[in-house]
Formats: C-alpha cells, structure tokens, sequence
C-alpha cells in the first residue's frame, strides 16, 4: 500500500501531513508513506514515517499539466493521496472532476458549499455563522460594520490568513496588503467571536461519514492554533446532520468544522476546511484514528487498533529530528538590506497557486484581468459605490464649480437644517412633563456660526471646552444659562467667564471640583446645575475624574458632599462611540448609570441631570435610533429616579455631514493597460485630517450628464499635495473614465473634525 | 509516586482517601465577607459591583469574574475580613474570592451558589503552601496532606444545570475531571434557598445540594480499569 501524503509545513501554524503519517504508520506498519512538499524548506519532510519523498518544485514553476499526469498516473497505479493543502484540494477537484476512487479528497461541488464564510453546508449543524461582510462593499458601509461590532473584527483572506483590523487605517493597511498577496479583492470582514476554539473533525469516503471527533483547544499558540487539546464523542445534534450534509456532498476526505463556544454556550461556526486538521494525531491518540478508517475503507484493508485510547488530553511539544542526507538544509536567505527577519513566508508558494488557480478559473477570484465590462482594460471593480443622501447633491447644487477656488469648503446647508430638525423632534418625542430631554451642540466639533446659529434654533444647548467658546456662543446668541461647560482647561483663558449663571459646569479631576467650590463661594462662578464629568472605566480615557480604585471612588464622593447645595448635581459622561462601536458604547451607557447610582448611594446627592455624549457617527445616531433612545432614557430613570435633565450630545453627528470639501484633480499619469495608480489633487490631509479614522464619500460630476457620481473602490491613489509621505487623501479609490486635470472632487461627510481640527500648511 | 511507571499510568487520585477528606471538611461553611454597616463598606461593595459591571465589555452576564484574579493575586488572607479591608488588599484568599464572585454574579441577575471543592496536588506544593500560609500567620485548615479544600462558585447557567468557577484560578472547572494534579475529587454546592432544585447537573454528573459527594474521574477510571 502507498499512501501519499501532502502538507508537511510544520511550523507555528502547521498542516496536517506529519500527523496524518503519524496516524497511518500507527495502523499500517508496512505501508509506503510518500511525502508531497513543494518546498526543501518546510521542516516536515524530514520526519521519520515518512519513507519517502516526492519533493516537487514550488507551485510558481510547477508545470501543472505534467503534474497533474504524473498523479493520476501515481492514482492509477493504486497508490492514495491524502492532501493537507486547501488550494491543492481545489486544483486536484478541477483536474478530477468525476473524481477518483484513490484520490481522498473532497468533490468541486462540495467544496463550494463550505466556501468561506457564509459556509452553506453548515445548515441543521446548530451552529450559527458570525455576521460577516464581503470587503467589495463600499468603504462606508464596511466603516459601518466595523462600528456596529465594535472593531472586534478580523479580515480575512479567501484561504488562509485573518488579521485583526481595530482601527479604519489598519484595516484599509491590511486590505491592500491581503487583496495583493491573495491577489483577489473578495476578502471579507467577520466579527470576532470572544469564547473557547472547539473543533469537529470527520472522515469520509464517497459521502458515507466513517468517523468523528469533538476536540477543545486547552493550550493555543499565540497565533490561535492548537497547543493541546481534549477529545471526546461529537454530540448526538451534531453527528446526526453531519451524516446527511456527507451525504448530499458526498464528501471523501478529511475535514474540520472549527467553531467558537461563546459564554452563553452557542457554537459560532468560523469555517469549514476541506482536510484533517494540523492536530488529527491528538484524535489518534484518543483512539479515533481518522485517517486510518478512511483508508481503510477506500482499500479494504484493515487497520491495526493497536495502543488505540491512551488518553483523550494530547498536548505537543518541540523535538528537534535529524535531517535527511538527501535533502540537506537550505541556506538561509539574505535579509533584506534594513529589513527584520528573513521573509520566508509561504516557501512552498502557496501565494503564486492562489494566482494561477485563479487565472485557471479554478477559484473566485479577479486576477484574471479579463475587466468587468466597464470598458477599461485592467479594470476588475465590482466593488459596490458608496450610497450618498439626495441632499447632499440637492446642496451642491448652490456652487458654481467652475469658478471656485479650491480647496474649498461646501456648507450642505439644506443637509445640516435637516440634522438638526430630527434631532430636535427626536429630543421633542421624547421629553415629558418630568423628564426634559435636551440636545447640545458641542462647540469644537466645528465653530461655524451657521451650525451654532442652527443649534440655538433648534432649541439646543452649547457645550463649550474653553471660555473663548462660551464667548463665541454668547455672540451668536445663546444666553449664558444656555451653555455648558465643560473638559479639562475650562477656565481659560482667564477673564472671559459670563456674570450671568451658566446652565452648568463639570469637573474634570478632584482638583478642578475644589476650584469649582471656592469659585461659586467666592460668587465668581454661578451655574444651575454643577457636577462632575466620570472617566469611563476599562475604556482609555483621560478626561473625567477615576473611579478606577475604591480609594478613586472615596475620594470623588468626599469631594461630591463638598459641592453647593444650592446648585443641581449632575454627572456628565462622554466616549466616542465611533470609535469603541455602537454596541460597546450603549454597554457603557448602562455602565455609568450603574456608577451614577452608586455614587448618589453613597454622596446622598440625588443625580438630577445626566449629560451623555458622544462622537456619534451620523448614521448610527440618525438612522433608527429613536426607539434605542427612548429605551435608554427609560433606563436612567429606572436607575436615577431623580433625573429631571437628560442632556444628550450627539457631537460629530450634527456637524460631519453638514460640510464638504471640493479639491481638484492636479494631475496623472495614464496608462493604456491598467487602472490609474496615482493622481495629484489639490487637498490634501491639512484640510482632512480625519482621513486616517473614517471614509469619505467622494463625488465627482459627470461632465456629459452633470450627475454627481460616487467614486468606487480601485486601484487609484489620491495624492494630497503637500511634501508629506503620508499625504494620501484616499486610497485605493476608481478615477471614471474621462477624468482630467481640473476636475473637482468633493469629498463628502468632512462638516466635524476634518474642518474644525484643518490646519494652514503648505500655503506659504 | 511516581505519576508514569511504565505503560501504566497511574493517579494519585484513584489512591486518595477522598472519604476521609470530606468528613475532615464536612462542617466547613462558605466564606463570606463582613460588612462594618458604615460607609466604609458600602464604597468597597459599590465599587466592586460598578466595576464588574464595566469589565464586563459587553459580555455575556455568564464570563467569569476574571478581572478579580487580575486585581487581587491569590494568596493568605486572614479572618474575618470586612469588604473595605478586601477591596483594599493586594492578596486574597479563595474564600474571599469567591465570595466576591458570588456577589457579582448576583448583581447581574445570575444566580449562583457557595460552591467547595476537595482537589488534590501533590505533597510538594501543599508545602509550599503551607510555608506561605504560616509566614502571613494565616490558617492552614485548608490543607490535609496533598488534598487541599478550596471555593468557588456553582453558576446556574439554565434551569438547573450549573458550571463551575473557580475564581482563584480564573476559569470553569472541567467537567470532564480526569484525576491527577488538580483534580477534583469532590465538591458540595450550597443551596439552601427555598426552589432550589433537588437535583444540578455539572457536565454529565448529577449533584445534589448541601452534601460533599465524589466526582467520578474518567482517567481514575481507566488506569484502574487496566490495572485489573
């Protein structure tokens, strides 16, 4: 009997071929074991089970077709093949489309059910998949995503490889990086699932399921693979549905569902892969010797049980083997001149089969280059464009782009009245003759009079950071009891605070409190409500007073009981939510309400204003909220029943999308064959300086038509035009046909930080 | 002993008088910490409720009070200890951990029960234990030869099953026990409230309320099994 066997990588993050030898020598003493590498650098090829070696050059040379002939030729001669390598499996399916009785690896059919990552074979497995999204979405919705699920997110290539993106600028790193070593655009996001890592692991030959396996992981490396593990029966619910999605594939071969318990107990299924799993010998050891019922069943020939259920814990270690005097040791390569490390990652060129099985249609992928009929050659853009709100082009509208100076500001002004309307009625719904709810506009998200003229119309408050803000607001009409103030360099610059009372004042540490007290004894200050702003624990912050110490605690209330009483007391929290999530944010919410009803326990202060912020973005503060809200203010009366004032700050969410900036194309090079890899604009990061934490929804008008259209995701990049290597104002954008020199963009949702924190640079 | 000669492995479990020990301990109760009725302690227990309640990052109510192991190294503590006096230490015992477990769990609308463990280690590492325990002038009672007594808590996760936290350790207990090292060989999870079932389920294993009982151990099971 010979039994060739491939994937024999045994790194940090191995393949399965040294276990699945292991697992064979065990129960077929004589059998010819033949290792399949691709690589003399892939350290399994030296273990000793193996009795020989069938070493073939890395895929990038490989001649496929006279490979293909001299399997089938190995295959035909009666030997089997047990492969350890996803993208071989693939190609083998496509070079055996009807299969072959020796080949034990599953059918093209099959494997396009259990394509990454929705999985479709998994249905009446109780398992659920983790919400995903496929990377050819628009940037503004994958931006979306990411908040919803609280950037506890991975990107994930089309095979192999997953990289947890927490933040948009490694995301948008980590995407060019995968799309080209993968050489394929369909990459998708999957939220991270937090839990412990179990597995099934199943053999089965022409769609009868021979033998299964439940394994826990116990001990993983730092990049999440199994160190140890226990193996115990699949559950019944499992194995039941199991034996019928076997059957309807008619799946031969290994394979693994690898899975997440979460702590509420469900199974989140992450994927299914098409072979035994680098730990099969642990399921061996265990007394489920996998790949030997496997061949058993193909051959006829029985296998020795011998030594079988020694124990259902196995763990790993590091043995250092003898190399084999045939294949001697590479040299090492040369380290890149400056660089760290030797690059020697997937030496068998795993990444170089990616390309050609796509070009060979064998996989999804768009490297083929063929276009996607949109005219251009080179061009392979199926990434959806973004969705951009009527007003935003009912607004733009009012400019004469020919003539304007850029770049330049747009003020959106029918969008932002509209902003401010809904915020408004929702503030308006929601108040009752017990409970006033009432919206601020916090100042330093952007200054601009029309915005903070909007805001006093709307019936809102002004939060202001300094006393020159709570200058600007007087003159743009608030009255002094209609300003907040607040952060932590309130007070400057000295001079400028009203005689009039403000409507109220945070403290932001212990010391700003006691200079807060002696101000209003000393009569300097007046406020209606004064109170303290609460550093949100377990999330980085360094505004507000901690609470993280019980001494923290002991110290805020002392300091609370020190407070006028003829003053309300109210507490004041503020988190970005767009940068911790949607999710997290709302956690925090009920977090500090818990913290606020203690420290009115403990105080004996009744809390009588609440003010929440913040750093909402847009679309999660304006879009199907109102109901998320209405809970939320309900829950601060459960927990402070004392509350008459709800402040609520929605922050950026007012003002981001109230602005845009137009900028024009300066310059390019073009080329016949492929995409355009650089334009020269005349923005640049000093006007968007918001551009490395969120996207932005970029138009350009269509010359013929006069259409606003959004720019999709490409190969293009935008370059600002300041002397500064990180001067990109968008990556990987499309330029449409047609684009010149000249041309106006106008990047779209730039109305908060991007206008408020631009700077001069670069203009002489 | 040795724990491999041979081909046969044997535990220590499968000799260890698991009997004895469960009567040595049976007239233990719980932990629980004291409360001076002032403020002190009233700012110690808020903080520790409005704390989990933070780390708990958007969990589910069931993740384990991790953070306390974080906060607190497990080690001596002397008796009886009032909540300011625990939150304010750097080292506590799993009494003290456990029953701060139990308080959380139960501010988050979980129920839980005192849950006490027999385990077994070795004599090496009661000794050191012991050594440690009577430089802090802290009582060994806990201790009897290589068996130890140590709590946590039994999380009823639905109807009546339950799992096990061992707070001092920072994780579930594994309801599969094999024996050997740390294994539990017994355990009586306090219930006395008025429905408590008569019944919980650990795993495959049936406990029944307020009574030491004995854990089968599958790897007890089978090294006696082929030493017959």
């Amino acid at each position: 009997m010979k039994i060739y066997i491939s994937g024999l990588y045994s790194g940090t993050n191995p393949q399965p071929g040294i276990g699945v030898a292991r697992s064979l020598r065990a129960a077929y003493p004589n059998a010819t074991l033949v290792g399949v590498e691709y690589s003399n650098r892939c350290s399994g090829i030296h273990w000793p089970d193996l009795d020989e070696l069938w070493l073939q050059r890395p895929w990038e040379e490989l001649n496929l077709d006279a490979y293909a002939a001299d399997i089938k030729a190995a295959l035909d001669a009666g030997a089997l093949w047990i492969s350890g390598v996803d993208l071989e499996i693939m190609w083998l399916a496509s070079i055996f489309p009807a299969g072959h009785k020796n080949l034990l690896t599953p059918p093209t059919g099959a494997l396009r059910q259990i394509s990454k990552p929705a999985v479709e074979a998994h249905k009446g497995l109780p398992v659920s998949i983790p919400p995903f999204i496929t990377t050819e979405r628009s940037d503004w919705e994958l931006h979306a995503f990411c908040r919803q699920h609280g950037w506890k997110v991975w990107l994930k290539g089309p095979y192999y490889e997953a990289v947890r993106t927490h933040s948009w600028d490694v995301f948008t790193h980590m995407r060019a990086l995968l799309a080209r070593a993968w050489s394929t655009e369909r990459l998708f996001l999957q939220t991270h699932v937090t839990g412990y890592e179990e597995s099934v692991c199943f053999s089965a030959y022409q769609g009868e399921l021979l033998d299964c396996v439940y394994m826990r992981k116990r001990e993983l490396t730092e990049e999440g693979k199994t160190w140890a593990g226990d193996v115990t029966e699949v559950p019944e619910e499992i194995v039941t549905p199991l034996r019928r999605i076997v059957k309807e594939l008619r799946w031969t071969g290994g394979a693994e569902l690898e899975m997440v318990r979460d702590t509420g107990g469900q199974l989140w299924l992450l994927e299914c892969n098409p072979r035994f799993p680098a730990w099969i010998h642990g399921s061996t050891i265990a007394g489920h010797n996998l790949p030997a019922v496997m061949v058993e069943r193909a051959t006829g020939v029985p296998a020795q049980t011998a030594g079988a259920a020694t124990c259902e814990e196995f763990t790993r270690v590091v043995l250092e083997i003898p190399v084999r005097a045939q294949f001697p040791l590479p040299s090492l390569p040369e380290p890149f001149p400056g660089g760290i490390g030797h690059s020697m990652k997937h030496p068998s060129g795993t990444l170089a089969l990616a390309k050609r099985l796509h070009k060979l249609h064998i996989v999804e992928g768009n490297g083929n280059g063929n276009g996607n009929g949109n005219g251009q050659p080179g061009r392979t853009n199926n990434v959806d464009a973004p969705s951009v709100p009527a007003s935003f082009i009912d607004d733009l509208k009012a400019y004469d782009f020919a003539e304007m100076e850029t770049p330049s500001w747009l003020f959106l002004e029918s969008t932002a009245a509209g902003l401010f309307k809904h915020a408004a009625e929702l503030a308006s719904k929601l108040n009752t003759p017990a409970l006033a709810v009432t919206n601020a506009y916090s100042i330093k998200t952007n200054p601009d009079e029309r915005l903070i003229r909007l805001a006093k119309e709307s019936g809102f408050l002004a939060e202001a950071i300094s006393l020159l803000e709570v200058q600007k607001a007087l003159k743009t009409g608030f009255r002094p009891d209609q300003v907040i103030l607040n952060g932590p360099g309130k007070w400057w610059p000295e001079g400028l605070l009203p005689d009039a009372p403000l409507h109220a004042v945070f403290c932001d540490s212990i010391a700003d409190l006691r200079r807060v007290v002696a101000s209003m004894e000393r009569k300097e200050l007046q406020a209606k409500i004064v109170g303290v702003r609460l550093r949100a624990p377990t999330v980085g912050s360094r505004f507000g007073i901690p609470v993280d110490t019980p001494a923290a605690l002991k110290q805020l209330v002392s300091a609370i009981e020190t407070l006028p009483r003829a003053s309300t007391f109210g507490v004041h929290f503020h988190m970005a939510s767009s940068n911790i999530g949607v999710g997290q944010w709302w956690h925090l919410y009920e977090s500090m309400l818990r913290w606020c009803r203690s420290i009115e326990t403990l105080a004996r202060r009744q809390i009588e204003c609440l003010d929440i912020g913040g750093g909402w973005f847009p679309d999660d503060w304006h879009k199907d909220s109102d109901d998320q809200f209405a809970a939320a203010i309900q829950r601060a009366r459960n927990f402070l029943p004392f509350v008459k004032q709800i402040i609520s700050e929605p922050g950026k969410a007012m003002a981001q999308p109230s602005m845009a900036l137009a900028m024009r194309v300066l310059e390019f090079e073009e080329s016949a064959a492929e995409e355009i890899k650089e334009a020269v604009v005349d923005g640049s990061i000093a006007e968007l300086p918001m551009h490395f934490f969120q996207p932005h929804r970029i138009l350009r008008q269509d010359k013929r038509t006069g259409e606003w259209q959004p720019l999709k995701h490409g190969k293009t990049h935008l370059l600002g035009r300041l002397c500064m290597e990180h001067d990109i104002v968008a990556a990987n954008v499309e330029l449409p046909m047609g684009v010149r020199p000249g041309d106006v963009l106008v990047f779209c949702d730039a109305g908060a930080y991007d206008r408020s924190m631009s700077y001069v640079f670069g203009r002489g | 002993m040795s724990l491999a000669e041979g081909k046969i492995e044997f535990n220590e479990t499968d000799f260890a008088d698991t009997q004895a020990a469960m009567q040595h301990w049976q007239h233990f109760p719980a932990s629980t910490i004291s409360h001076h009725g002032g403020q002190c302690c009233q700012i110690a227990r808020e903080w520790i409720l409005s704390t989990d309640y933070s780390q708990l990052n958007a969990g589910h109510p069931l993740t384990g009070p991790r953070w306390l192991r974080l906060k607190y190294t497990w080690g001596p503590s002397t008796w009886p200890i009032y909540w300011c006096e625990a939150v304010e230490r750097k080292t506590l015992d799993c009494g003290v951990l456990a029953a701060l477990a139990l308080e959380v769990f139960a501010a988050r609308g979980v129920k839980s029960y005192p849950a006490q463990f027999i385990q077994q280690y070795t004599d090496d590492a009661t000794r050191q234990w012991t050594k440690r325990w009577h430089d802090k002038n802290a009582p060994v009672y806990w201790i009897k030869e290589d068996l130890i007594y140590h709590e946590g808590c039994a999380v009823v996760v639905r109807d009546n099953e339950i799992r096990l936290w061992d707070p001092s350790a920072g994780w579930w207990v594994n309801p599969k026990q094999a024996g050997g090292y740390g294994g539990l060989l017994a355990l009586r999870v306090f219930a006395t409230q008025v429905n408590t079932p008569s019944e919980l389920i650990w795993g495959t294993q049936r406990i029944r309320p307020n009574q030491w009982q004995k854990i089968e151990s599958a790897r007890g099971e089978l090294a006696l099994a082929t030493a017959k």
